[in-house]
């Protein structure tokens, strides 16, 4: 399927989407959706369309808002940036790993960095930061500054 | 020294035994580690060897800034080497962080955890350096005078006092 | 009595845990193996001992400090994660990349491929104890290593790649020591293709290891070789061309034996091709400049970039907005994509397969960290082990026989800054 068949399917399966999918260049689609329809989207994507491979998932901090893109990609070359925001207060997300295994570990770092629940995530390790790294601690967010010099300390030096 | 003493240290400088640890680096530093050991540059001439436990070895060669999860990793592979022993920071980041300093998870160089013996520059360090850095850490082992070094500028412009 | 031998009763599992530090694999990382006797019942993998927060760094640098660092995030594939960076910013900024440094590219990053699979194939043959194999490929590799010393002004991290072009032109005589080079190369990676296919030990030793078929390989993600030996016939520099690559004719090596033995026969593949693309790309070298101008601060917008990294597929996203910082950047490298495989593909096999098994996806990161859980069969009672418990039962086994080691402390207290 070219982008332009794509971009037909999805305006023409979802009202509320007409003109949201942008093409910026070949193979590359663009698409943000609210959060509410994100799930009935993401089926469609995955599994009417050829758009069968997660990629990644980012997560930004907007200031207000944060925002998850789930990187989709057809086996033809072709890439679907797929957009949410979520609000600052209580962020969480559903976890995708029952239809996407791989998507485990990138949820995992959102998790980490960003201090984004997951809501059904498997139990494991965390990924990737420490064990002993504080709580409330999140590098990605914008108002972020650093760690202070003690809670750098290893174990050892501690005694 | 008695003769057992200078054999011990003969057996030392004539064939220290090296551990490798990655403290959270690039990697490029360890494969020029690695590469040292090849047919080219060839490191085993002077009876290094490779060892994959701390328990056997005299140098702990360490490449990398220190991560957050590595710092005790690396004491403990320092803890269980057997007095006496060295360590060589091999490239910028185990010297100071290089490219890292400043990241919220990377602690500076080695030194800030580690007493270091040689450091050796190089983003990656080449192999010629590493080469270069183990052989003074040998001649510092053994009681040689230290070799004058060569002035940057020539004797007779040093002594009218730096060029303008 | 100290020395009294406990029989534990036969069923057990023992969790053996592996890293960081490890002799074979030269990048902290640190795997749990559950075993029963030599057999891997289990595995789990603990990743982030590599974590140096790259993606944080890079929105508090601009977007030239950036390229020296994005190029440090792995030293082995640095062209690749440097000009997918690039592109992706390239693209935001709408900058039309000269086709002379597009080539010049290409050139790059099939050397780069080129020494990567060479470094792989002395490595696996350091895994399964063919140090000699080590020894003859690193060698051959140090021929790449100098072409591209000449090249680029460096071993490794040859920052080539910059906004709008490429640092350096390539000069005739250049072209010609390349081409001479890479005719060097070809008739040694004959000389290893045969000893793939010929040598009885290397067949035996890899064949039926670490299997990840075709359909595995599709649900767990797999990228690069360790999915094209399955027979996922998946390249992104047929799929979604870049540079010069669109220019470029050459064919994806694809396999069926979906094991270690196959991952071998695909880089060995996959190195051939190199050899033509760049023969292609030397002789075809458009005229031209080869670098235009690109502004430093970057208009708002974002961007996607993909590339065939010697390991995989590497996936940059970038986001901008319009001052001289990048707001957002994303990397997802190709281990991370593979490292979810490696566990499906450890379980089940021996525990001696370990070290090649992991060294077949070709692993460019690592991380570990370590609990031991004790469970006494006799009793059922179950203890948890963290680093500073076992440290000091240690030390109490030891001052119980007599040895103190205390002096030991109180030296490397006074090392201490």
């Amino acid at each position: 399927m070219t982008e332009e068949q794509i971009k037909q399917q999805i305006e023409h399966q979802f009202g509320y989407l007409k003109d949201a999918v942008v093409i910026k260049r070949a193979r590359r689609l663009w698409l943000d959706v609210p959060m509410d329809k994100f799930e009935e989207v993401f089926v469609y994507l995955t599994e009417a369309m050829p758009l069968v491979r997660l990629l990644t998932i980012t997560g930004m901090d907007e200031g207000t808002t944060f925002g998850i893109i789930y990187h989709l990609a057809a086996e033809s070359g072709i890439i679907l940036n797929l957009r949410i925001h979520i609000p600052r207060e209580n962020p969480a997300i559903q976890s995708m790993t029952s239809k996407f295994s791989c998507a485990d570990i990138y949820e995992r770092e959102i998790k980490d960095l960003l201090g984004i629940q997951v809501l059904g995530l498997p139990e494991g390790r965390r990924y990737p930061l420490t064990d002993n790294w504080p709580d409330g601690e999140y590098p990605l967010r914008k108002d972020w500054k650093g760690l202070s010099t003690e809670k750098k300390g290893g174990t050892l030096n501690a005694q | 020294m008695s003769i057992l003493k200078k054999i011990i240290r003969w057996a030392r400088i004539k064939s220290p035994w090296i551990i490798h640890f990655n403290t959270g680096a690039c990697n490029a530093c360890d494969i020029e580690i690695v590469a040292a050991l090849t047919p080219r540059y060839d490191l085993e001439r002077f009876g290094v060897i490779i060892k994959g436990t701390p328990r056997h070895a005299d140098v702990l060669v360490c490449s990398g800034p220190v991560t957050l999860q590595t710092q005790d990793r690396l004491l403990r592979i320092y803890e269980q080497m057997p007095e006496p022993k060295f360590v060589v920071a091999v490239g910028t980041c185990a010297c100071s962080g290089g490219v890292f300093q400043g990241c919220y998870s990377v602690r500076a160089g080695i030194d800030s955890i580690l007493p270091v013996s040689v450091f050796i520059p190089g983003c990656p360090a080449s192999p010629k350096a590493i080469i270069d850095g183990v052989v003074k850490l040998l001649d510092s082992l053994e009681d040689k005078p230290k070799k004058e070094m060569a002035p940057v500028l020539p004797k007779k412009e040093l002594a009218q006092g730096n060029a303008t | 009595m100290p020395n009294k031998i406990r029989k534990l009763p036969d069923s057990g599992d023992v969790q053996v845990p592996i890293g960081p530090q490890h002799p074979s694999l030269k990048e902290p990382e640190s795997f749990l193996l559950t075993l029963r006797g030599e057999k891997i019942t289990a595995a789990s993998v603990r990743l982030g001992y590599n974590h140096r927060g790259i993606e944080k760094a890079c929105e508090e640098r601009t977007y030239i400090q950036d390229l020296y660092l994005i190029e440090r995030v792995c030293g082995i594939c640095s062209h690749a994660h440097l000009t997918c960076f690039v592109q992706a910013v390239e693209e935001i900024a709408a900058i039309e990349v000269p086709k002379r440094a597009q080539y010049i590219r290409v050139v790059v990053g099939e050397l780069e491929r080129i020494h990567s699979h060479l470094l792989w194939l002395g490595v696996a043959g350091h895994e399964i104890g063919f140090d000699t194999l080590l020894m003859y490929s690193w060698r051959d590799r140090e021929i790449v290593m100098d072409i591209l010393a000449d090249l680029a002004g460096n071993r490794v991290h040859y920052g080539v790649t910059t906004y709008g072009g490429v640092k350096r032109d390539i000069t005739p005589e250049q072209i010609k020591d390349v081409l001479k080079a890479v005719d060097t190369l070809e008739e040694r990676t004959k000389y290893y293709i045969e000893l793939a296919k010929n040598e009885e030990t290397i067949i035996k030793r890899l064949s039926g290891v670490g299997m990840l078929k075709h359909d595995d390989a599709l649900r767990l993600g797999a990228v690069g070789p360790t999915a094209r030996a399955g027979g996922v016939d998946r390249d992104t520099r047929r799929d979604d061309p870049y540079a010069a690559y669109p220019e470029m004719k050459f064919k994806v090596v694809i396999d069926d034996h979906a094991d270690v033995y196959g991952r071998t026969l695909v880089r060995m593949g996959e190195l051939m091709e190199a050899y033509s693309i760049i023969r292609q790309a030397l002789t075809n070298m458009p005229e031209g400049v080869f670098r235009v101008r690109a502004p430093r601060r970057i208009p708002a917008g974002e961007a996607t970039g993909r590339y065939e990294a010697p390991r995989g597929e590497d996936v940059h996203y970038v986001k901008s907005n319009g001052s001289d910082k990048p707001e957002r950047v994303k990397i997802r490298a190709p281990t991370l994509a593979n490292i979810q495989a490696v566990t499906h593909m450890l379980e089940d096999r021996y525990l001696a397969d370990m070290p090649i098994v992991v060294a077949a996806i070709d692993p460019c990161f690592s991380c570990t960290d370590r609990l031991i859980g004790i469970k006494d069969l006799r009793t059922d009672k179950k203890q948890t082990l963290d680093w500073d418990n076992l440290r000091l039962s240690g030390i109490k086994w030891y001052q119980k026989r007599g040895v103190d080691f205390s002096r030991l402390n109180e030296k490397l207290k006074r090392s201490f800054k």
